[in-house]
């Protein structure tokens, strides 16, 4: 369903800051795939889904979605396959428009858009189900300004904008780290929901090991540009917060020590 | 009095251009000025030359659109600040509407201009008769541009000045919304340049100086008036506010001030607009205001800021 081949990303070439951001990742998941990532700060997890977005691009290297090549695509084309949750609450709403012109936008993704009204009563009745099942009570206040909910509401809402029209794949950048426990614990509720209820193949970068462990069937682990550690089915339903932590510490010894020689 | 709301509800058409590019898509356009005067000099050259007042009318709406397209290529191909894009276009229009008009002033007395009606027999404009007539032609593009920007289209164009990123990830090309609405707000502008010509008479090279402080205006005294978003009353907002400040430089006038000093108090006002928001006693105002919304959307109503 995606396929990462030899993707290479340096930032400010040939300047004294450059960095290289990917170095030669490679990565395949099939249909209904749910990986999480993991990785210090730097390690290029945000670098690879803004890549795979047409945020950015890649220097070599090819991206293809669903057998189509997305490489050298704007963010506007890949949006057609994707569907995205961005860390910032504030970042995948548009605060002035209400919930339903919200929804209504994202509801259009991938079709060409026109004249014809952007809500109507049709729409009105699936937005409504589908705010039903967040269990928020959105749905009985759609003419509110996405603005004006919290940051888990937010969070919530940009969630299910992303999963609607069943994109090929999901990419969620730490979307539950600016919400407080609570707010992260229900977003990532959500996050398991809507994964499952749409078969998404979703791709999740997180700060947190432990949500790393039990969301998803295949664990990644990138250091320094580069996927260091790779687990997947029974083996990853074992792993545990200290083992990752172990892998880690081994990881960044040998990486120390490279840089002290 | 009464030609001041006249001109208010015409000028309002270009304020409503304004308002699209300003405070819908957050792009500071300054092609106004040029493509207000372009509008009126592809209009007045039309029906100098013969041709039907309505179709010379449309020409200079058109002509209106293709100068924001310039701007709106200019900043999005071009990569060039907004700002600077419709600076560059509208100076470059001053030559152009040279060109068209080939002299500095067109007279357009005793034409059959789409006024005509109004001027012969009796004279209506200024009369009840006419603001009645422009209060109608300004309600049809209000409405319009509100329908408009509820359409799946319109509502990415929102999105375009108030979330881009967001809007982007939906599939939408920030570079074509923009493109659109800086070509429909000049048209709106266009549009606004020709119907004026004809109601004063004569188009005028120098006729479209400073008019962008005047869209300013009125859009920040129309959102003062009426702070309400929903329905369409946003749009008629702007069209107030437009008659307002028409009617506030009338009365300016009226007790004795110089109409050259018009541009300088015109330039005064906005800039109390702007920086109004910065005094205590109005961010008090918004601080209850927000708190009053807060605690509606806590007791779980629909709330729009």
């Amino acid at each position: 369903m995606l396929e990462v081949t030899g993707l290479r990303k340096v930032f400010f070439p040939d300047t004294p800051n450059e960095k290289i951001a990917l170095d030669n990742v490679s990565l395949a998941l099939d249909p209904g795939d749910f990986v999480t990532i993991i990785g210090s700060n730097g390690a290029g997890k945000s670098t690879l889904l803004n890549l795979i977005a047409g945020e950015f691009r890649a220097d070599s290297g090819g991206i293809a979605i669903d057998g189509v090549n997305v490489t050298r695509m704007p963010v506007h084309k890949v949006a057609r396959y994707v569907g995205r949750v961005f860390q910032d609450p504030m970042a995948g709403t548009v605060p002035h428009g209400t919930i339903e012109q919200n929804l209504a936008m994202a509801l259009a993704r991938g079709r060409a858009r026109g004249l014809r009204m952007g809500v109507t009563n049709a729409k009105r009745a699936i937005f409504a189900r589908e705010l039903a099942n967040l269990e928020l009570g959105l749905e009985h206040r759609m003419r509110t300004d996405a603005g004006l909910l919290s940051g888990g509401q937010r969070q919530a809402l940009s969630l299910l904008m992303a999963t609607m029209g069943s994109p090929r794949v999901l990419l969620l950048d730490e979307h539950t780290a600016a919400l407080d426990p609570a707010r992260a614990e229900l977003v990532t509720r959500l996050t398991a929901q809507a994964v499952e209820r749409h078969h998404l193949t979703t791709l999740m970068v997180t700060h947190n090991m432990h949500q790393a462990l039990t969301l998803g069937n295949r664990l990644i682990m990138m250091h320094e540009g580069r996927i260091i550690y790779d687990l997947a089915g029974e083996e990853k339903k074992r792993a545990t917060v200290e083992d990752l932590l172990h892998q880690f510490e081994q990881i960044k010894a040998v990486s120390d020590r490279t840089l002290l020689a | 009095m009464l030609g001041s709301i006249d001109l208010g509800l015409i000028y309002g058409l270009m304020a409503l251009g304004v308002y699209l590019t300003f405070r819908v898509l957050d792009f500071p356009d300054l092609t106004v000025d040029g493509s207000f005067t372009l509008g009126a000099a592809v209009t007045a050259s039309g029906i100098l030359a013969g041709q039907d007042p309505l179709l010379s009318t449309a020409m200079g709406t058109l002509a209106g659109a293709i100068a924001g397209l310039v701007t709106g290529l200019l900043h999005t191909k071009g990569g060039i600040n907004p700002l600077l894009a419709g600076i560059l276009t509208q100076i470059a229009l001053y030559s152009v509407n040279l060109r068209i008009m080939g002299k500095a002033n067109l007279s357009l007395l005793r034409e059959p201009t789409l006024m005509a009606g109004l001027q012969q027999p009796v004279r209506l404009l200024g009369t009840w008769t006419s603001v009645a007539i422009f209060a109608a032609v300004a309600l049809v593009f209000l409405v319009a541009l509100d329908w408009f920007l509820n359409t799946d289209l319109g509502l990415a164009l929102q999105a375009t000045g108030d979330n881009p990123r967001m809007i982007q990830a939906q599939g939408v090309s920030i570079h074509n919304t923009k493109i659109l609405g800086l070509s429909l707000s000049n048209a709106l502008v266009g549009l606004c340049g020709g119907l004026i010509a004809q109601y004063q008479g004569y188009a005028d090279i120098g006729m479209g100086i400073g008019l962008i402080i005047a869209g300013l205006a009125s859009v920040i005294i129309g959102q003062t008036i009426i702070t309400s978003r929903r329905f369409v009353f946003a749009t008629a907002a702007v069209v107030l506010g437009s008659v307002v400040y028409l009617l506030v430089i009338q009365v300016a006038l009226l007790i004795g001030l110089d109409p050259n000093d018009m541009k300088l108090m015109s330039a005064i006002l906005v800039v109390v607009a702007l920086l109004s928001p910065r005094l205590a006693f109005v961010q008090r105002f918004w601080a209850r205001r927000r708190k009053r919304m807060m605690a509606a959307v806590a007791e779980g109503e629909e709330v729009r800021a």
